[in-house]
């Protein structure tokens, strides 16, 4: 599938306003979804996607196409920013709103139009979370999106911690060979 | 005094431990490192090249999960931020700005910028047959970190890196040229993980040069000798150009 974000990207690197205006209209709705669910705030989802496209825009020239897809690259500079946010705030427990939960939007009953959508890259990444237990993808999943500390997590799923930090671990270490 | 240097280089030496590494870099990828722990890890980053670049693969991976969400439209101010922000920041001091970056307070710029002022001033492309190329290698975070240059006089390329590369045990550095056009890239040799290389060209390698679009340094596995393109991680890559160096 063809990366039809990375020419308003490199176009973004030559400092052209109106490519980063309208690469900003087409990828927003999602990278803004990604913020909703790691602030789950309103208010700091959006004070994360200013600051994030902010970044986009000093650092386009960093992206290199052949090394991955413009969306992908735009999402890491955002989760990344979300996290640091995070990690000044340390107050997210408190300002949880909490329709922004669950995994509905990831579940493995994706219809085949919604599948055309997407990419080769997240297809595979999902066929390699697939042979991984329910609970161990779900960890790793919420983990992710919504940012939960091992604690968080075990909080949510009911069980102890050192079972929710061997989850994780024991699957990322499965899903390793899968991934390379 | 000695137990805290202890403590480090073995600590610098578990992270040299590929299989180590890897689970650590798709832990932080993935999202679920946390406390000290992420925090000892991106100290680590800022000075091991490859240990970067193995968590940028693996952020890549994860990053494609964004495609799984559901579209949520953000409200119209805050494009307004971003347009103000960008506006207010013009004119742009776009882009490629290496020129800028610690490679230059550090001082080897100047190296670097009389290559490419007697480029300019002594070389006509269109009339010259060049004598000489260089390129200045940059990491993925645009910091300039090593400068190559290619001379006819001696039929030697020569790798300088100005800042030490954190090579796992069981890995090494190798160069690549790759052509303007694409297709398979030249395997120049090994290099050093710091200070300067040097590799003695053929006539056939030197010709090639003109075709030549940029240059890049991979990690690869010691004695993998089958290789004809890179395999591991591009660490540092740069633009060839034509020069007049003495």
């Amino acid at each position: 599938m063809e990366d039809i974000y990375a020419e308003l990207l490199q176009k973004t690197a030559t400092g052209d306003q109106l490519a980063f205006k309208k690469l900003y209209e087409e990828t927003s709705p999602k990278l803004m979804s990604l913020c909703l669910r790691l602030m789950r705030t309103e208010a700091l989802a959006e004070d994360v996607l200013q600051e994030g496209f902010i970044k986009v825009w000093e650092k386009a020239d960093t992206f290199t196409p052949g090394k991955g897809r413009a969306l992908t690259w735009m999402s890491t500079v955002i989760r990344n920013k979300g996290l640091d946010k995070l990690r000044s705030l340390k107050t997210k427990a408190a300002e949880t709103e909490i329709q922004y939960e669950g995994l509905e939007f990831a579940s493995a009953d994706l219809q085949p139009d919604n599948m055309e959508d997407l990419s080769q890259d997240v297809k595979g990444l999902m066929a390699c979370l697939d042979t991984l237990k329910p609970d161990q993808k779900e960890c790793i999943l919420l983990s992710y999106y919504y940012g939960h500390t091992h604690q968080e997590l075990a909080n949510k799923m009911g069980r102890p911690l050192g079972t929710i930090k061997a989850w994780i671990r024991r699957g990322l270490e499965d899903i390793r060979p899968c991934l390379t | 005094m000695s137990n805290v240097n202890n403590r480090a280089n073995n600590s610098t030496k578990r992270y040299q431990n590929p299989e180590l590494f890897e689970q650590l870099a798709i832990e932080y990828a993935a999202g679920s490192m946390q406390g000290r722990a992420k925090k000892r890890f991106e100290t680590l980053m800022e000075t091991h090249f490859y240990l970067r670049a193995v968590v940028d693969a693996y952020e890549n991976k994860f990053a494609t999960l964004v495609e799984l969400l559901p579209d949520a439209k953000p409200s119209n101010q805050v494009w307004a931020g971003i347009e103000s922000h960008i506006k207010a920041s013009a004119p742009q001091e776009k882009k490629t700005s290496w020129w800028k970056t610690s490679f230059f307070k550090q001082g080897f710029g100047l190296a670097a910028m009389a290559i490419v002022v007697s480029a300019v001033l002594l070389l006509n492309p269109m009339t010259v047959t060049p004598t000489s190329y260089a390129a200045i290698l940059e990491s993925d975070s645009n910091v300039a970190m090593a400068m190559t240059k290619i001379k006819k006089s001696d039929m030697t390329l020569t790798v300088d890196i100005m800042k030490k590369v954190n090579v796992p045990d069981n890995m090494e550095l190798t160069l690549w040229c790759h052509p303007k056009d694409g297709g398979i890239p030249m395997k120049m040799g090994t290099i050093s993980e710091s200070g300067k290389t040097n590799i003695k060209i053929s006539k056939k390698e030197w010709q090639n040069m003109k075709d030549v679009g940029f240059l890049a340094i991979s990690i690869e596995h010691i004695n993998d000798n089958k290789i004809v393109k890179p395999s591991g991680k591009i660490l540092l890559h740069g633009q060839l150009t034509t020069a007049s160096l003495n």
